[in-house]
């Protein structure tokens, strides 16, 4: 499988919350072998830090 | 008296009045921020630069008069955290200036603006890649925008941002179990929302920038509004009270006239300000419309809001003619002059604070506070009269 260029900066229609989709994410991982629901809650959970991080960046700081 | 006893007493006399309710007495809200310092003994430099100082002023106060709910830190910007990041727009007390001065925001010349007049559809297309591939490396003397050459400055603003942010705002949380436990206060306020219109010009195209770009491409200025929408109600959501007791709330800078014109009020920032509004509201949060400046030419437009769901602050404009438009619908706040806690006498913030109480609080629905946030102008006494003739007056 020809690997992602996840260096693409540019996610159009990016949702509000997220920085990295769990669908852009789900298509690097392959086949996942345990629980994928787990794997993407806690990436979606960890994301949002990143929004809020640049987010609070503009708007508090 | 007992601390939980307090605050639970103190919670619903706010909490009451923000719905325009008539508690036992009027809540006494200062929101105080270099003040604390003054009052506490330190300088701005050590508030700005070290939040537990800033935390512990707020205690301090807390402790010492008798209000019914604080901001944990009012002076807010951290400026450990906004050096961490390596921003380059605030000037930092013991730093930039001097030690006893309050923290100041740099606007860029029009030719340096954060974000280029040409820049809109990239703005527009994708608001937080945006941020993170063009405006952040423009305001931060550490991060390289992608393509360039990554360097260890770059990759330790992130790292020392992003905890440095972790930090100070579970700080926050700390602060409100201290604040409940030691004096049986409540917190203000929770969670943060600016006006698209208001952040397009304060953080990307600078004021000057902005009315420019109204003249020449409104259009564009409008679609950049409008894709900032659904991210600031997130934003504003994320950090709201989850009992729903306390406000999230708006600092309002210049979309107002005379910045704007009504026109630009009327179809850009109303229009995409209002529908946030809204759906916060639906979700069962108020919004504290912190009214910096004169907002007395849209008292119209804010009243087109669900009744109750917001509460607005009077800064410089005319709160009795505030409290005449809408004040059947909303809590009011705030409107005794700042000048005059810095230059008056006591007496003087005693007849004024009257006039105001009789003016616009009879029937409850208003919030004791200074129009503006209150620094170290303000005179000790002042405050003190501010809070102990509300006490002793504005018993209902």
């Amino acid at each position: 499988m020809k690997a992602m260029d996840t260096n693409q900066p540019i996610a159009p229609n990016r949702k509000p919350g997220v920085c990295i989709s769990w669908e852009d994410k789900r298509r690097e991982l392959g086949e996942i072998k345990g629980d994928a629901e787990l794997v993407r809650k806690i990436w979606e959970d960890v994301d949002a830090l990143g929004y809020v991080y640049i987010w609070h960046c503009l708007v508090s700081f | 008296m007992d601390m939980e006893q307090r605050y639970q007493d103190r919670l619903k006399r706010y909490t009451t009045a923000l719905r325009n309710g008539k508690p036992d007495m009027i809540p006494i809200r200062p929101f105080v921020a270099e003040f604390a310092a003054k009052y506490a003994g330190f300088t701005c430099q050590e508030v700005t630069h070290d939040f537990n100082k800033a935390f512990e002023a707020a205690r301090k106060c807390a402790a010492d008069f008798d209000w019914d709910a604080v901001v944990g830190n009012m002076v807010y910007v951290w400026t450990g955290l906004t050096q961490a990041i390596g921003l380059k727009y605030y000037g930092v007390p013991g730093i930039d200036v001097p030690p006893n001065t309050g923290f100041q925001y740099r606007e860029p010349s029009e030719d340096n603006a954060h974000m280029r007049e040409d820049e809109y559809p990239l703005l527009i297309e994708d608001p937080t890649g945006f941020l993170f591939n063009v405006w952040l490396p423009r305001v931060s003397a550490d991060v390289v925008a992608p393509g360039a050459p990554a360097t260890f400055r770059n990759n330790l603003s992130f790292l020392k941002g992003g905890m440095a942010m972790m930090n100070y705002f579970g700080g926050f949380v700390t602060q409100a179990a201290q604040l409940r436990a030691e004096s049986g206060t409540p917190g203000a306020i929770a969670g943060i929302l600016k006006a698209p219109l208001d952040i397009l010009g304060d953080k990307l195209r600078g004021y000057m920038g902005l009315t420019m770009d109204l003249l020449v491409r409104r259009d564009e200025v409008l679609k950049a509004c409008e894709a900032l929408m659904p991210h600031l109600l997130w934003v504003a959501l994320s950090g709201a009270d989850v009992e729903k007791n306390v406000p999230i709330t708006i600092w309002m800078h210049r979309g107002c006239v005379p910045f704007v014109s009504k026109d630009v009020f009327d179809q850009i920032y109303w229009p995409t300000l209002k529908p946030i509004i809204e759906e916060i509201w639906a979700k069962g949060h108020q919004v504290l419309f912190y009214a910096e400046g004169d907002w007395g030419a849209h008292l119209d437009a804010f009243s087109e809001l669900p009744e109750g769901s917001i509460i607005y602050h009077v800064d410089r404009g005319d709160i009795f003619e505030t409290h005449r438009k809408i004040g059947h619908k909303f809590c009011l706040s705030g409107g005794i002059p700042n000048y005059l806690l810095g230059v008056g006498t006591p007496d003087e913030v005693r007849g004024y604070c009257k006039k105001v109480i009789d003016g616009v609080a009879r029937d409850g629905g208003y919030v004791m506070d200074a129009s503006a946030i209150i620094q170290d102008d303000a005179q000790i006494e002042n405050v003190r009269a501010m809070t102990d003739f509300t006490r002793e007056y504005g018993v209902y």
